[in-house]
């Protein structure tokens, strides 16, 4: 038993994720790659932390900290691409250009 | 770690069973009964009466306010079982300071309500 | 353990939020400002703590190690406290001309200063993501407060996601530092380093957390968003932006390059150098064009956080009492920046407030129908242009001692010069807005505007009074400087 299977499988889900992020038009396809990222970092941190038999369980409250904060930021993305929705009938961040350099 | 795993054999064999189970029941079912397929039958169901418009609507956006003061106190609970875990070794002090951190939790839902975030009508 | 005086500060603030929501709740819709005003109370009720705690000296420690109240920390929490209050002051006029909620964005602005507050103590990668992400998440609402203008929409959505982009890669980052150390608390990652400085996924976590920084202080070529989200959000949020939350991300990497990664400086100072000269360069390079005063802001706040990383990333290089220089000289300018961009973005919104516009060439001709207006803009832009004897001039000072500390160093020289350019080229946009409020002639029919409120007025007043006595006098904010610079060696 490795950790490295975890890392492999952390790292592929954050590329993942980097990926959708990149591709993606729709935002809430956006938001749920982010979404892969941070479920890449939980991944990460659950394996660092019974790889490393911390007595503090560092890694495990990490994970718990990022879910919550991951749940507050879907929270506050989903008002937004409503409020959007809502005003442009549309939540394609392609569309979102009336500011340019 | 072997005892461990024979904790699991018998979750697993008990999850079988109830597959096993399942499948006899419906394949019974489907050997017995007469098949008779016809359009009325193909409708969604609607208490009896004649269905109106299709099976795909669009759930009104209100529900999003429900979802999100649900999701408050769903993500709540992440802090508060391993608070519970330890709660005996941390004392009262731990004690106090969860009523806290629940009552400002309660403060945003008072804040929710008197804002008339939850009425349906407006 | 638990240090009730030391803690003092968050406590009064989180208090401060309750009140704010409870005043929210409680008065008439028109007496709404009532909430700002106990904010701003509150703000400077937790001030006084740190006064008392500053009395008392000493650094203490909380929690493991993991919150640590330092002069650092008590420097950086003042700044950020001041800092919310003049964003309040000017925020208030701003909201009463608007149909929007009042209560709730009092609110979130004093999350965000919690936010700041927290990350100026945090020496924990746990407590450091925390606070980050308080002071992100109210920002993320705030840049979209104009519910029906589709540009403050559009500010709002991309600020979200390359927020919570940048928040992904940071968290990555610091879950491969610390399975690599095996710690979260910045002292003892820092003991752990030299074990694993060569380890890939140790040099690639701490370019990550780089990378989520860069986002946070929009640092060239993380840096696309801001000039769009200031320009949509609503003008006071986008002046909290540029120095509430750009200031927080600053503290942020300044701490935890300097104590969790101060063995890994030969990863981290090449890095941030790149960064620094790209940075400073096109921001200052893109600022050129711009027809829009706010969006010229944005990039002029992108070329200053350029500014901030020259001494920074010459720590690679330095040792001792340079290395303490090097850190001095990034603080302070982040300490004398703070203060002038809000003068800057103050004087902006009164002005867009009595021309209607926020064009350059519609403020044609300001220094003749309102003086005050154009002197205090002409001041403001001075100081952040770098000109004698304003503030401006005493920070880039510092920078260019600082990051000349080692006359021989090569990598530090070119980047001197660098930054020199750079001073030049800003002074030319500076000085064009400059010209239009002073030299060209008023329009026909002068603009209808509404009178400068008090709150505003206070806002503008507090900020000219720092942007000039720390010119005439650097010693003021050099002092809190100067007490902050222990920070730089452990």
């Amino acid at each position: 038993m490795t950790v490295n299977q975890f890392l492999i499988l952390g790292a592929l889900l954050f590329s993942l994720g980097v990926y959708g992020v990149l591709v993606r038009r729709n935002a809430v396809a956006v938001l749920l790659s982010i979404e892969l990222m941070l479920a890449a970092v939980n991944i990460n941190l659950v394996a660092f932390g019974s790889l490393l038999g911390d007595t503090l369980h560092t890694g495990h409250i990490f994970a718990l900290f990022v879910i919550t904060v991951a749940a507050a930021e879907v929270g506050i993305g989903l008002a937004i691409v409503i409020l959007i929705f809502r005003n442009r009938s549309s939540a394609n961040v392609d569309e979102l250009d009336l500011m340019k350099w | 770690m072997a005892e461990y795993f024979q904790d699991y054999i018998t979750v697993a064999v008990f999850a079988g069973f109830g597959a096993l189970l399942v499948a006899a029941a419906v394949g019974v079912g489907w050997l017995l009964r007469p098949s008779r397929p016809s359009a009325a039958k193909a409708t969604a169901y609607e208490c009896g009466i004649d269905p109106v418009g299709g099976g795909w609507s669009q759930t009104h956006i209100r529900y999003y306010i429900f979802a999100l003061l649900f999701l408050i106190f769903d993500v709540e609970a992440a802090f508060i079982f391993p608070w519970a875990v330890r709660l005996e070794q941390l004392g009262l002090f731990a004690l106090v300071e969860m009523v806290i951190f629940i009552v400002i939790l309660l403060a945003g839902l008072v804040y929710a309500i008197r804002k008339g975030v939850l009425k349906w009508e407006s | 353990m638990f240090d009730y005086h030391a803690l003092l500060p968050e406590f009064i603030l989180g208090a401060t939020l309750l009140v704010v929501l409870g005043v929210d709740l409680l008065v008439a819709p028109r007496r709404r400002w009532l909430a700002g005003a106990a904010g701003i109370v509150g703000l400077l009720a937790a001030g006084v703590p740190l006064l008392t705690l500053a009395g008392v000296g000493g650094t203490r420690e909380m929690f493991a190690g993991s919150y640590v109240v330092d002069d650092f920390a008590l420097v950086v929490k003042g700044l950020f406290l001041v800092a919310g209050a003049i964003v309040l002051l000017a925020s208030m006029s701003y909201l009463r001309g608007d149909r929007y909620y009042e209560g709730e964005y009092y609110f979130l602005i004093l999350a965000s200063i919690a936010g700041a507050v927290v990350m100026a103590s945090a020496r924990d990668l746990i407590t450091m993501f925390i606070g980050l992400e308080l002071v992100s998440a109210p920002a993320f609402l705030l840049a979209g407060w104009r519910k029906g203008d589709l540009r403050s929409n559009e500010a709002s959505l991309k600020f979200f996601l390359i927020g919570v982009l940048s928040s992904a890669v940071l968290l990555f980052g610091m879950s491969l530092v610390y399975g690599t150390t095996g710690e979260s608390t910045f002292t003892r990652i820092a003991g752990a380093t030299a074990a694993v400085s060569g380890e890939s996924a140790f040099v690639l976590g701490v370019l990550f957390t780089l990378v989520g920084f860069g986002f946070k202080i929009a640092a060239v070529p993380f840096h696309f968003w801001a000039p769009d989200t200031y320009q949509g959000a609503p003008l006071p949020v986008a002046a909290y932006l540029s120095v509430g939350s750009k200031g927080a991300g600053v503290v942020g990497l300044l701490t935890i390059c300097y104590s969790a990664f101060a063995g890994a400086r030969d990863v981290w100072g090449p890095a941030l150098w790149v960064l620094a000269a790209l940075t400073m360069t096109v921001g200052n390079l893109t600022a050129l064009r711009q027809s829009n005063v706010v969006r010229l802001l944005g990039y002029s706040s992108v070329a200053h956080a350029g500014f901030i990383l020259v001494p920074f990333a010459m720590a690679a290089a330095f040792e001792g009492p340079a290395l303490e220089e090097a850190f001095f000289g990034s603080l302070t300018y982040l300490l004398v920046y703070a203060f002038m961009n809000l003068g800057a973005f103050a004087a902006v919104i009164a002005i867009a407030e009595r021309t209607g516009s926020r064009e350059i060439d519609d403020w044609a001709g300001l220094a003749r129908y309102s003086p005050t207006l154009a002197t205090l803009l002409g001041v403001f832009f001075f100081s952040l242009a770098g000109i004698p004897p304003l503030a401006g001039w005493f920070a880039k000072f510092v920078m260019f001692k600082a990051v000349l500390g080692d006359p021989g160093n090569a990598w530090g020289v070119s980047l001197a010069v660098i930054a020199a350019v750079n001073a030049v080229i800003a002074l030319f946009f500076y000085a064009r807005v400059l010209k239009a409020a002073f030299m060209d002639p008023a329009p026909e029919s002068l603009p209808e505007g509404a009178p400068l409120s008090r709150p505003l007025a206070a806002a503008l007043v507090i900020t000219l009074a720092v942007t000039l006595a720390a010119g005439f006098y650097p010693q003021l904010l050099a002092f809190f400087g100067e007490a902050a610079r222990g920070l730089a060696l452990p």
